[in-house]
Parts: C-alpha cells; structure tokens; sequence
C-alpha cells in the first residue's frame, strides 16, 4: 500500500465526515445560525463595552427588552401565519397613550387603563385583521397604512395631551410596582413577556389554532384544502400581533409614567429585523417564538450597545437596515439551498480494500464461472410486477412476491397465470418468510418488521430498536429492513442494511460503503427487537441452517457470507464462511440438497473496486455529477450460487445476456423448480433444477410435513 | 448561486457536457436500418469504382448486398485505414505504422507510427494523420486517458517522395477532409474540427464542442461532409480525466477493456463500468442513461454547420462508427460496434 493510499485511508476511515451530513438533516441547524449571531452579538458588546453585564445596567435593558420581545412575539405570530405586521410600532404608541389618557387625565384606576390599552391594541389589530384577512387586501400595504394613521393620530393627542398628562397627580402602587420593582430578581415585564412567550410557544406547537397558523404560513392553498378556515386564521393573528403590541404599550406606560413623541418610533422596523434576524421566514410556515425572542435579544444588544459606544440614530438604524438585508438573504437562500447542500455532503465514503477475488467470467474454469442457465427461466407475471425483491411459495403452491407498490401479490398455482394483492402494507416489502402458523413475515423496506396472516391482516410486529449512544440520526428506527428468517423456537432474525440511507436509496450505499448493517431478532413472546450484530457493510439476506442452530447472513458490499451462531459454544458470535466473491450477495434460502441458494445482485467491477480506495475520487464524483451519471457496481447482472454448509462453492448461475434477468435479488426452491425475483425487475423467473427433489417445499423444511 | 464562483474553489466545477440538441437530437435511424452486410468491426469503408471495400482486422473485404463479403487482401498486421488515390492506388495504413502504396512499402519519416487516417486530395496531395507519438492506433483509449496531445498532421506533395510534418500538438488527429489546398482534421480528444493551412500549418476552428469524440470525414456528394462520431462524451469519463490518482491507478492495475473509457461497444461483460443511469430497470435499458459507447454519424453543410444526424442510442446496438461513405445515393456506415456495415438510403431523405 503506498503512503498516499494509507493516507487516504485514514483520512476517510477515521475522519467521521457522514456526521456533518447527518448534523444537517436535523431541524435544529435551522436555528444554529441566529444563535450564533447571538452569542457573538452578546460577546462583542460584552467585551468592549464595560460592565455591560452588570446587574444594574442590565436591569434597565431587560425592562426595556421585556416590553420590546412581546412586540416581536406578536410580530411573529403575523409572519408565521405568512403576513407582516407594519403597524407594531403605533398600535404600541397608541396603547401606551391610551392607558395614561385613562389613568393620568380621567383619573380612573390603573385597571380600566389596562382595559383602554388592551382595547386599543384588539381594534386596531381587527382593523388590520379584517382588511388582511376577510377582504384580502396586501399585508405589507394594509399595515402600512394603518401604521401611518395610527402614528398621526398618536402625534396629534400626544401634542394635545401632553401638559395635562404632566399636571396630573394621579399615583398608584400597582403603576409603580409594574413599572419599577422586580420581581425574584426579574421584572414585571420580564415576566410577563416571558409567561406570553411559554403560552404562544405552546399554543403554536402543541394546539390547533397554532398548527393552522403554521399551516397557512406554509401554504395557503393546501391549508384551504385541509379545510382550515383561512381567513378567520389571518384575522386571528393580527389580532395576536395588536394585543402583544398592546401589553407592551401599556408596560411602557407604566415605567415611563407618561408618553413622548418617541414612543414606539421606529419599532416595527426593530420587531421586524429581530423576527428575521431570529431565522423567522418570511415566506411564512417557518420559525417560532424562541427564534423570535432571540432576534429581541440580538437587536436590542445591538442598538443599546451601539448607543452607550456613542453612535448616534443614524448609526443604529444604518446597522438596523444592514442586519435586516443580511437576515433576508440569508433566510432565502438558505432555505433554498440547504437540500442542496444538504445532497452535497451527506455521501461521504470511505476507503475500502476490496479482496481480490476469482474470476466469475465465463471460460473462467472458477467455481463461481457464470453461464446463461437463468435466461431460459419462464416468466410469471411479467410486465404485471414491479420489483419482486423476494419470492415464497406456501404450502398449497401458491407464490407470493412483494411490489415497489407496497403489495403482496399471490399468483395462484399451478400455473401461476391468474394473480390477486394479498396484502397492502405500504413501504417496500423485501425479505419474506412463513412463520409455524402460516403467517407471512415480511421485511417492509422504509417501514420494519410485518406480519400477514392467511386472512390477509396485517400487523406491525417491530419498526426499531435500541438507540445506541453515539448516533446523531436516530438509528433506533429501521431504515432498510432487508431479509428475515424464522428459527425453530419462533423468534425472527432480520437484517436492516444500512442506518444512512432510506431503502430506495439502497444502491447509494454502495458509493459510501460505511459498515453501518445490523442483524437483528425480534422474539414474539415479548415483541421485543434487540440488536445482535452492527458495523456490517450492508447486511442482506439471512437463512436459517438446515439444522436450525446457526443462520448464514449476507454482506453485500463487501461480497462476504457470515455464520451467525444461536447456540452451540460459538453461540452469539459471527464468523465469515464465503469471503472475496466476484459478486455482491442478496438473500440466502435452503435448497433441498442440504445445500444453499444465494443471489448475486451484481458483479464487482475492477474500476469500482478501484473507486473504493479513493474515496476522494467517490466524494468529488458525488458533488460534480448528477446522479445518473454516477459510477455504480454492475447491478445489470446477477446469478444465482449455490454453496454448501461450510462455505464450498458448488454451482453458479446467470443471465449474462440480462435480457429476462439482469439482477437478481432472491430465488426460492419449490418442488424441483427455482423461483428468481429481482428488485428491479418486471417478472418471476421460474427455472427447471436438474436433479432437484420434486417434492421438497421450504415451509416442510422449516415446519415439518403438513400437519 | 451567487456564492458558486467561490465555493468552486472547494468542490471544483461540475462537470458538464454538450446536450444532444438541434441538430444532434437523437433518433434511432442507425438501429432501425436492417444490416448490409456483417462483419467483425468493419472499421475504414472506401469506393473503388463500383465495389465497396472495407477493412475488418487485418484484411480487407469487398462487401455487396445479398452477397457473402469477399476477401480482396490480407495484411501482416491491423488495417488502421484505407484510401484511393486519384489514378486509382489502394493505400492501406496499418497498425505496425507502415504505409502501403498499390502493396508497395513507402517509407516514411521516423515520427510516423500511428496512422489514423489518410486522405488524397484532388491534386494528389497525400495527407497522413498520425493519431500519437506515443500509441499505436489500437490503443486509443490509453492516449486519450493519458490525455495525449501528440498527434501531428503530414503531406506528401503529388510526386514528391518524402513525408512533411504540417502540424504537430494534436490530439488524436482521427480523420481528413481536403478542401482545396487545405485540410480538415476532427480532434477528437478536443472534440473539435479543425482547417490546418496547407502551406503554413496554421490552424483555426471550424467546430468545437461536439457531443462527442470525433472520427473520420468523409465526402458528400452537394459538397458537404459526413463526419462520423465514434463514442460519446460521458460526464463520468471528464470527471475521470480529471482524477489524477484515479486515473493513473486504473491505467496501471484495471484491464484496459474495463476502464472509465470511451468504448466502440458496451454492456459485453459484467466486469465493464456501469453508471447509475444504465442500471436496467423493470426490462428497459434506457436509451438517454449515459454510455460509455454510441452511434452518432452527422452530416455536414458546405460551411462544416452540422445539418442533421443519425443515431444508435445507449440501448441500441449500432455503436463504434468510425467511417462512413456515399455511393449512388446511399450511405453506408461501418458501426465497429455493431458488427455490420449499414445501408441508408440518401434519397428517401426523411432527415
């Protein structure tokens, strides 16, 4: 091995580079970039400006972040629904104006004042909710008119007001407390914003009207179409939006005992950048109050510190503006890319040293030589099935195979000409076996473990197992359920193939070859499922020995067979029986020799068997190629091998034309004939075994003569 | 993406390919034409008088329709191509570099060794593209992924009897076409035609980025040329041509029938690349997955425009044209691929 080729090997091998792929495929990351911001936000103003977090200053400015984060709070209710909310900033001003008109000139109780306030906000919010939401009318235009009214009519009574709010010697112990003591060392408006926080937070993810907000933010034609009332849902969050911003207003009121031509101005452009900058979409459907409060968090920072290191309006609302564009565009593209990115990294191969192996070619001489036996095979249901990946026969001949619809069909004998569904499972069903009942077990790719029984119910029997402890994506759940088989006491030993990919995606497996196949058992008595074996390189087809005390287990991408023991000394341990085979093993059965069948799904190629030691190469062909284009081992041709109890190698099998049968998946022996099924494929192949026992069925195999 | 310029830094380009498209839009006329006559790799077809000959191995055949093909001559080693001059000569190059005249050795100057095409021009220049200075013609594919560019282009006056070197640094120089006293040679690891000046050498595009690697030209009758294309540009053989490690590692250990190669015929043995798109699935190979081998023949206008073209997709069979010729109003196209030599008939037209 030269020195670049060890390199390369540990770089890919150790390196675990598919946890980047797997980081990204989790929702979370959506938040990871304003968290970021926010900790080097809070970091930058920490440093620079001194005491910044002591506990007098900061005080002040979670008072001010208390009133300022409910704003934001309604402002993302409004953009989650999939609208924009201009008009925060004068419903605020207006609110806060309408509880010192009520408590400091009517002279009423600070109670009747949060009911002005409350009023206020709730008009104005219907005004905008029903304009919006009822007429349909342009958010960002509505909102902006109302914005513009609301402010000329706060200016016009602040201008009026003003000196009598000054006169006035009302005072009221509540007004003080809410506006200036704290509470457990936190302020009122702490509280408060952080109790409407936890409500909305809830209402959003946990009940209906939430789920509708998201639902029409996302999309809302479909939401229409789920019979959500869409119109009354937008109403409903410009009304959220005008109570919030009222709260606020009154919250102000109380703290600044009065009201100024200053307040609320500018605050909608603040919630606004704090809800983006946050990571609230703005298409809509995306984003939540946390990433709101965030961005409150974020901007407030931003702006106080900026003040208190001198900058002046200008500077603030530049940095505001600049804030904005960046959040906008980080927020589009991201979302328009991150599958993208998301394809670009999530193969991440590794290096693999195929052993070398004897040739299969024919004129080889070889055990494995592979000749044209299979294309003679007759056909059953062609051009009726899609993707037979396994096939079985019962008891009464009949042939059951699942579809890439997620069907079991059953061709009738003895002709198998006539076919009905069996069963709908969904997924793909793969792997099949009959347990001592009769029920059918199957493997459903994308779903789990299944079960059939004769009158076609269908009942889930295992879809996960243990979660072990370093895995980012949650590898309990089983991915590619492959091939199961039955052991003499009933427990059911299954394969799943891989934890990267989806079952669909099996032969992008391939490219990546990460040893993450597992053989698992699931025991009826208990409806457990436990994980006996992991770190294989796509684990495939298992069959129970003919003495039922191991069970032989393929290895596809690394062209290996294994021995699983169940009891005996070996009991619990694997070892590798048929290693370097010049094709990659699918399912195993029993033939009725004493012998047993194995599917070759494809050939090893010498330029991909090359492409596994330079895993560079595999991951920059990932990233530059399309898909189609990609170097794959040759699953256009397959065979069907049949090896002994100790690994021998006694026949092999194929269609080197790969006109009837170019992969095959599985094969089943049933009275002298071989069942072929190929995953890919548009037919059973059924082939006439020279010599085999004519009466020699798999279900007595297993189970013993008909009882 | 605004960010792509930079972030190709990292991941490098994507490769990409010219589509198939205007006058290149795939058709299956090349699968659709019953066979003329069958034949192992028939590879260089010429028009000598009223027989067509075509060189298959090492001998040359005469092939006419309903009729067995006749041998007419052997050679001690590969007949690389053949050509007639003026007064009626058989020149034959061959594998082992030698030059016959009417069978008579011509000798030639040392840096011919690898004798792709040859061509007489009207006067009875003799024009001679030696494909590499490094390969014999069988081992093509080993100079292109090698990424040889070592060709040169040679003239023989008529009467003059020594070779002169017109032009040299091109890659794979594969066919001829005489115009005047200039000539047109397809690159076909540049996928281009070329117009070399026939007094200075100098040269100048006529047609850049076929969809494929360009084999020989040949005569129409209104003027115009057939250019035949004899594999095509896959996006997986660029990306290998642009794996340095990769590739060398396959040149040394892979057998060269199985390499990330351009191919005259694919899909022969399990050991051969496959790509992800020609996996067969539910019985259909489908005809745009990408392949290693193809049958492209397309016709040219007096300008060298492409006018038209005829195919053999990734699921036919007719792949590996290499040579081309029309003969009272047929064409007849030698698919080293497809093991036949083919009859289209010009006239019924349909293009």
């Amino acid at each position: 091995m030269s020195f670049r080729e060890r390199l390369q090997s540990w770089r890919y091998n150790l390196v675990p580079d598919h946890v980047v792929g797997e980081i990204l495929t989790k929702r979370w990351t959506d938040n990871a970039i304003p968290f970021l911001a926010l900790v080097a936000t809070l970091a930058t103003f920490g440093s620079v400006i001194p005491g910044f977090f002591k506990l007098t200053a900061l005080q002040e400015s979670t008072r001010q972040l208390g009133e300022f984060s409910m704003v934001v709070t309604g402002m993302t209710v409004v953009m989650l629904g999939g609208g924009i909310d201009l008009s925060v900033g004068s419903i605020f001003a207006l609110s806060c104006f309408s509880a010192v008109y009520v408590f400091f000139i009517l002279e009423q109780s600070i109670w009747l004042a949060l009911a002005a306030s409350l009023a206020t906000g709730l008009i104005f919010g219907a005004i905008n909710g029903y304009l919006v939401g009822y007429l349909r009318l342009r958010a960002f235009l509505t909102t902006l008119v109302t914005f513009i009214f609301g402010r000329a009519l706060f200016d016009i009574l602040v201008t009026t007001y003003a000196a009598d709010v000054q006169l006035s010697t009302a005072t009221s112990d509540v007004l003080d407390f809410i506006g200036d003591s704290t509470f457990w060392g936190l302020s009122v408006s702490v509280w408060l914003a952080i109790i409407l926080a936890i409500i909305t937070h809830i209402a959003l993810t946990r009940s209906r009207p939430g789920w509708h907000v998201l639902a029409v933010g996302g999309s809302r034609r479909s939401a229409h179409n789920a019979g959500i009332r869409v119109r009354r849902t937008v109403f409903m969050t410009y009304v959220f939006s005008g109570f919030c911003a009222s709260i606020g207003g009154f919250l102000i009121a109380c703290r600044l005992s009065g009201a100024g031509p200053g307040t609320g101005l500018n605050l909608e452009i603040m919630a606004l950048t704090a809800a983006v900058v946050g990571g609230v979409s703005l298409g809509g459907g995306r984003g939540s109050v946390i990433k709101g409060l965030m961005g409150a968090i974020i901007v407030l920072t931003m702006t106080n510190g900026l003040i208190r290191l001198g900058y002046g309006t200008g500077t603030n609302q530049m940095v505001l503006g600049i804030m904005l564009a960046v959040a906008v565009t980080i927020d589009i593209r991201w979302l328009k890319n991150r599958h993208k990115v998301l394809n670009e990294v999530y193969v991440a191969p590794v290096y693999l040293k195929m052993g070398e192996t004897q040739s299969a070619a024919p004129g080889s001489g070889t055990s494995y030589e592979l000749d044209n036996r299979l294309s003679a095979a007759e056909h059953i249901g062609l051009g009726e099935l899609e993707g037979p990946e396994d096939v079985i026969l019962d008891r009464d001949d009949n042939l059951y195979c699942g579809t890439r619809h997620g069907e079991i069909v059953r061709f009738f004998a003895p002709d198998y000409v006539k076919s009905e569904v069996f069963a709908h499972i969904g997924g793909f069903p793969l792997g099949l076996a009959f347990d001592k009942s009769g029920d059918l077990i199957s493997c459903v790719g994308a779903m789990g473990l299944y079960s059939v029984s004769p009158d076609r119910e269908v009942k889930r029997l295992s879809a996960e197992t243990s979660r072990s402890w370093t895995s980012i994506v949650d590898d309990a759940r089983l991915r590619d359920p492959n091939d199961c088989d039955i052991a003499p006491d009933g427990r059911i030993y299954f394969t799943d193939s891989t934890k990267r990919y989806d079952a669909h995606d099996w032969a992008l497996d391939s490219i990546e070859n990460r040893a993450t196949g597992r053989l698992l058992v699931y025991d009826p008595k208990d409806g457990s499922t436990k994980t006996l074996l992991d770190g294989y390189r796509y684990t495939n087809g298992v069959c129970m020995a003919h003495d039922g005390k191991s069970l032989f287990f393929a290895e596809s991408w690394a062209c290996r067979v294994h021995r699983y023991w169940l009891e005996g000394p070996k009991a619990g341990t694997a070892e590798c029986v048929i290693r370097d085979m010049p094709g990659y093993p699918d399912n195993i059965n029993r033939a009725s020799d004493g012998n047993y069948w194995m599917a070759w799904l494809g050939m090893r190629t010498p330029s991909f068997d090359l492409s596994l030691r330079h895993p560079d190469m595999r991951k920059r062909m990932t990233r530059r190629l399309p898909q189609d284009e990609w170097l794959f081992p040759n699953i256009n041709t397959g065979g069907v091998v049949k090896f002994n109890e100790k690994g021998g190698i006694v026949e092999a099998m194929g269609d080197l034309t790969g006109g009837a049968h170019p992969m095959v998946t599985s094969m089943r022996e049933h009275k002298g004939y071989l069942f072929v099924g190929g995953i890919l494929n548009n037919r059973i192949g059924r082939y006439k075994i020279a010599g085999a026992d004519p009466n020699w069925t798999s279900p007595a195999s297993y189970w013993g003569a008909k009882p | 993406m605004i960010l792509d310029p930079v972030l190709d830094l990292f991941r490098g380009k994507a490769v990409t390919i010219p589509p198939l498209d205007g006058a290149f839009r795939p058709n299956t006329r090349l699968d659709d034409a019953p066979p003329f006559a069958e034949l192992t790799e028939p590879d260089n077809l010429l028009v000598t008088g009223d027989r067509l000959l075509v060189s298959s191995g090492n001998a040359i055949y005469s092939i006419a329709a309903g009729t067995e093909p006749k041998v007419v001559g052997t050679f001690p080693s590969l007949i690389t191509t053949l050509a007639l001059s003026p007064s009626g000569e058989l020149t034959v190059g061959l594998e082992s570099g030698k030059l016959l005249i009417s069978g008579k050795d011509v000798s030639l100057p040392a840096g011919i060794r690898c004798i792709t095409a040859l061509s007489y021009a009207d006067d009875g220049t003799l024009w001679l593209a030696n494909g590499s200075a490094e390969h014999a013609p069988s081992q093509w594919a080993a100079d292109l992924m090698k990424k040889g560019a070592s060709g040169s282009l040679w003239k023989r006056e008529p009467g003059g009897a020594e070779f002169r070197k017109v032009a040299g640094d091109i890659a794979f120089p594969y066919g001829l076409h005489p115009a005047g006293r200039d000539v047109l040679v397809s690159e076909s690891w540049r996928h281009q035609l070329v117009r070399f000046d026939g007094a200075t050498g100098s040269r100048s595009t006529v047609l850049t980025h076929l969809p494929g690697y360009p084999a020989r030209l040949s005569h129409s009758a209104d003027g115009g040329a057939w250019l035949t294309l004899f594999a095509p540009r896959n996006r997986l053989i660029e990306f290998v041509l642009q794996e340095t490690h990769y590739r060398q590692d396959m040149l040394s250990q892979v057998p060269p029938a199985y390499w990330i190669a351009p191919a005259l015929a694919s899909s022969r043995s399990f050991l051969e690349p496959l790509q992800c798109g020609g996996i067969r699935t539910m019985g259909i190979h489908k005809p745009w997955s990408p392949s290693r081998s193809y049958g492209l023949v397309v016709r040219l206008d007096q300008k060298m425009q492409p006018q038209f073209s005829l195919h053999s997709r990734a699921n036919g069979t007719r792949h590996g044209i290499c040579s081309v010729v029309e003969k009272g109003g047929s064409l007849f196209i030698a698919s080293r691929g497809g093991d036949c030599v083919l009859d289209i008939d010009l006239a019924s037209g349909g293009f």
